[in-house]
């Protein structure tokens, strides 16, 4: 087997020249997706027949809820990457990860809260659903504060990369809180594409969009902070004094 | 459309604090981790420049200037600009 494309992913510089390529068509892709996806959600949705307009939330809570969860295992992967192979940039994304997950699930958890108080009757409750996501944001800056914690640089990217792959256990209790512990949160709804679903495609068009674009504004976020990071790792590397002085 | 009118799009059927308030989480949430980002990237390459630029004066700089591990080239003396 052809294991050049893995040592390439493990070039800072390789990396750091592609993902300036795609950037531009990510970005555009994000702008479409966010432009069509918000209008409609805030315009075109019918009002739910209980919530009323409430149901505006759904579109923003659901993808930024649904993508909180991908950041434990993305960075339990990039985290035994960089433990079993060396690989210097998986070390980057778990650390770049951790503050913008941190954000994620904040957001996530503000936006219910929001959503809840009309809705449920209360800002709060200690719900599995709820509770698991508020332990995931405390794991997040736990691994934020890990890294700067401790003075030894590459023990501190072990320890991160072994955080980040016992925080997936968390994963699992969050994605099934809501089948395990019947308590407030509601369970997923089912989309299927079959004509004699509870919700029809003006419910759940709309959150398709918005769920493509928050997952580009995820990868965007997150390659444009790797980038940070492999400048400032890589400042003596000729490369990156070619691209200093050429800017 | 849902809104026959400007004001009642705003009103959002009595629930205007909740969706606005989301909404307006959401575009800050966009924003500081875009712009963020963007703006620590020129910020990180302004630093490098001078940086750079100072080592290339005191060439001795070049050894003791970081203690953080060393990678590819060490060498600096080209680096004026």
């Amino acid at each position: 087997m052809d294991w050049t494309w893995f040592h390439k992913w493990g070039s800072p510089k390789w990396f750091y020249e592609l993902s300036g390529k795609w950037l531009p068509w990510l970005v555009g892709a994000m702008f479409t997706f966010l432009l069509i996806g918000v209008t409609w959600a805030l315009l075109f949705v019918p009002e739910d027949y209980q919530q009323g307009l409430t149901n505006r939330i759904f579109y923003v809570h659901v993808p930024v809820a649904s993508i909180s969860l991908a950041f434990f295992p993305l960075m339990a992967m990039s985290g035994t990457v960089f433990l079993v192979w060396r690989m210097k940039l998986a070390d980057v994304v778990v650390k770049v990860a951790a503050p913008l997950g941190a954000w994620f699930t904040a957001l996530a958890l503000a936006s219910g809260s929001i959503w809840g108080v009309d809705t449920w009757g209360t800002w709060w409750v200690w719900d599995g659903r709820l509770t698991s996501l508020l332990l995931q944001f405390f794991l997040l800056l736990g691994v934020v504060s890990l890294r700067t914690a401790l003075e030894d640089s590459e023990g501190a990217a072990r320890a991160c990369a072994l955080l980040s792959i016992v925080g997936c256990i968390n994963v699992v209790v969050i994605k099934y809180s809501v089948d395990w512990w019947n308590t407030l949160h509601q369970t997923s709804s089912n989309f299927t594409l079959a004509a004699d679903q509870a919700n029809g495609p003006e419910i759940w068009l709309p959150l398709i969009f918005m769920i493509v674009a928050v997952y580009l504004f995820f990868a965007i976020s997150l390659i444009l902070s790797t980038r940070n990071e492999i400048l400032q790792r890589e400042k003596r590397a000729q490369w990156v004094m070619d691209l200093v002085a050429k800017s | 459309m849902q809104f026959s009118n400007f004001q009642e799009f705003i009103e959002m059927g009595g629930y205007a604090f909740n969706v606005w308030s989301v909404y307006g989480m959401f575009l800050i949430f966009l924003t500081v981790n875009l712009y963020g980002p963007l703006r620590k990237n020129r910020q990180i390459i302004r630093n490098l420049k001078r940086r750079y630029a100072l080592n290339a004066q005191i060439p001795s700089r070049s050894a003791s200037a970081d203690t953080q591990r060393p990678t590819g080239s060490e060498t600096t003396e080209e680096e004026s600009a």
